[in-house]
């Protein structure tokens, strides 16, 4: 296992990875804008540089289309990885992702609820008190099998996974006019396409919200790796920290699914991929693995909203394309490894 | 195909003596040869496009259900619509169309015909229904760039399956005449056809209906490059072209009033000229579509354009 310095290094150029993505792909869209530009208009909006070098249409391009998606693109994509982390080791399941549990299904589901009802701006709320309903039905069908093991959790949350995309699908069926469909199903597909200032901000708080409560329990989340007993023997409330735990992931997923849909194998490729390289302590793993997802997220979006211009593609479409290969050669990977 | 140009061949020397069809009628339809022994009497038509063109035709009474109504009747057809069967607010199952006895099926959408759907075409053609997709909306076989005379064409392929070629060519000369008298706007404007969508706009592209239109009108299409009908395309790219003016497609679902509530509150969009100058032609959804209501619609945004007071950029 690589020395401290070594994360140091590693953070750092994670970090600086980042950073420079994120100056690069807010440069890269359907309308022909200089790198140059685009930052002096940023730079003017911060209140750091002049007048903006733009005329206020293509300014609005700059700060209200890409900056808002770029930061939304790389919240979602911590936020996912996140969640997934913590779900493979809750659930002590690797397959374990927002998406096996059943969390992002109930959450659309919740979501669309929300939206035929006329309720669109409460769409996050539907999306997290369903990912939350999602969650609990799980957790007390496993219970009613007679515990909440993990292979049970994972059995009852494909269960509720089925039934909340089949009464997705039902209302979707049942309602939608004309061509209303188009919408729902793009988000269904995971689409981070009108993506405003208000989606990056509420993406951003869950982030601001839920990442410290995670992050701190890192060491408890070692503990979980080795069973419940070894946890409880180390003198953590399981039954707390696993509670706490489960409520920041439903609120994570819920957000991420109300803005960009149910954008899919980024919970579940980018944890294990970090894992793959700096093992498997949650102190460095759950960092690493949001730094990870952010980039990823990041690419993925730029390229669904570029390589079809002047169309756009759902995002999910392209994390699915990449994610599910580069699933498959992590899983070489590992059977190499063990 | 071949028989219409014969057909309208014929006309052309033989002036206002129309010939009567002669049966079996073989045609050429999206991919598939269909044979009429007769002319159907008993119709089911599906999407507004397939109706209106038959009650345009005088056919109203040879229509025993119609599906996927996407709105009202025009006026000029809404008392010989009246009391027509609505089989399902959307797409009819199979059972439902063939409960009615059809002997023809007259498809807006070749997606009419699958399986969960009116039929498959190979199927009902084994039971004996005869089937037809609208050219301009036909996947098998990729149409041409939709033009007017494609859509006079089908108007005279249904004159010849129903042997109306009379009513046919007579709907088919006073469209012409109405288009003749239509000079393009001469200001050289750009317009976005926004059709739906609010995350993504859905709007018309290069080679269906609003292309089609839009050219009719003199405007230049910001998307008229894209080789599709429509196309789910990005606000970026919308506001990076900055339009003249905006077409509005008004559904029931969808209505206009949305559309423009959308466009001014969008801290972006409502940047847009036309948008702040409230630039808007609109054009009701079923004459979106290929069909019988393109020509008088051309003709409506016309006017509505010809209204607007766009100053010289």
């Amino acid at each position: 296992m690589p020395q401290r310095p070594a994360y140091l290094a590693a953070y750092a150029g994670l970090w600086a990875l980042l950073l420079a993505s994120a100056t690069i792909a807010v440069t890269f869209g359907p309308a022909e804008i200089s790198p140059t530009e685009v930052w002096g208009t940023i730079l003017h909006h911060l209140g750091m540089a002049g007048d903006s070098p733009l005329s206020h249409l293509r300014d609005a391009i700059v700060w209200q289309l890409r900056l808002p998606r770029v930061l939304a693109a790389l919240g979602i994509g911590a936020g996912l990885a996140l969640a997934g982390t913590v779900m493979q080791v809750l659930t002590r399941n690797p397959l374990a992702d927002p998406y096996l549990l059943g969390l992002s299904s109930g959450a659309a589901l919740g979501a669309v609820i929300f939206l035929l009802t006329g309720a669109a701006l409460l769409m996050p709320v539907g999306a997290f008190l369903g990912s939350l309903a999602a969650l609990g039905l799980a957790l007390l069908i496993a219970r009613l099998l007679g515990g909440a093991t993990p292979s049970r959790a994972i059995l009852a949350g494909i269960c509720i996974a089925a039934l909340a995309s089949a009464a997705t699908s039902l209302l979707i069926f049942w309602s939608a006019t004309g061509d209303s469909y188009r919408e729902i199903l793009s988000w269904l597909l995971g689409s981070l396409s009108g993506t405003t200032w208000g989606d990056a901000v509420l993406v951003m708080l869950a982030l601001a919200l839920c990442t410290p409560i995670i992050l701190l329990s890192g060491r408890g989340l070692d503990a979980f790796a080795f069973g419940d007993d070894a946890a409880a023997s180390l003198g953590i409330d399981i039954t707390r920290l696993r509670w706490t735990l489960l409520a920041a992931t439903a609120l994570l997923t819920g957000v991420m699914v109300a803005i960009g849909g149910a954008i899919g194998f980024v919970g579940l490729v980018v944890p294990h991929a970090v894992r793959l390289a700096v093992g498997s302590r949650h102190r460095v793993l759950l960092p690493m693995s949001m730094l990870v997802g952010a980039i990823f997220m990041l690419w993925t979006d730029t390229a669904a909203r570029t390589l079809f211009d002047p169309r756009e593609l759902p995002v999910g479409i392209v994390t699915a394309l990449i994610g599910a290969p580069a699933f498959l050669l992590i899983l070489l990977r590992y059977r190499r490894v063990t | 195909m071949r028989l219409v140009v014969l057909t309208t061949a014929l006309l052309a020397l033989s002036g206002p003596a129309f010939a009567a069809t002669t049966y079996p009628l073989t045609l050429q339809n999206c991919g598939a040869e269909v044979t009429f022994d007769k002319a159907p009497a008993r119709v089911v038509t599906i999407k507004s496009t397939a109706t209106e063109l038959l009650l345009s035709l005088g056919l109203g009474d040879r229509i025993v259900g119609v599906g996927f109504q996407d709105g009202p009747l025009p006026e000029a057809l809404a008392a010989a619509g009246a009391s027509l069967k609505v089989l399902a607010d959307k797409l009819p199952s199979q059972e439902v169309v063939l409960e009615t006895d059809p002997d023809f099926i007259y498809g807006g959408w070749e997606s009419n015909f699958a399986a969960d759907g009116a039929g498959e075409r190979p199927t009902l053609e084994q039971l004996g229904v005869k089937t037809y997709v609208a050219p301009a909306a036909c996947r098998t076989v990729k149409p041409p760039k939709l033009s007017f005379d494609a859509i006079f064409a089908e108007i005279g392929e249904m004159g010849s399956i129903f042997d109306a070629d009379a009513a046919a060519t007579a709907l088919v000369d006073s469209q012409k005449a109405s288009l003749a008298a239509l000079a393009p706007d001469p200001r050289g404007l750009t317009a976005v056809w926004y059709s739906s969508g609010t995350k993504a706009p859905y709007v018309g592209a290069g080679s269906n209906a609003p292309a089609m239109i839009m050219t009719a009108l003199g405007l230049k299409n910001v998307f008229g490059d894209v080789d599709d009908g429509w196309v789910a395309a990005s606000w970026e790219a919308v506001v990076d072209a900055n339009p003249d003016v905006i077409v509005l497609v008004d559904a029931a679902w969808n209505p206009a009033a949305q559309k423009i509530k959308l466009l001014s509150e969008n801290p972006i969009t409502s940047q847009l000229d036309a948008v702040v100058n409230q630039r808007y032609l609109i054009i009701p959804f079923p004459a979106s579509e290929a069909g019988v209501r393109n020509v008088p619609a051309t003709l409506d945004l016309a006017k509505q354009l010809a209204a607007l007071n766009i100053p010289a950029k």
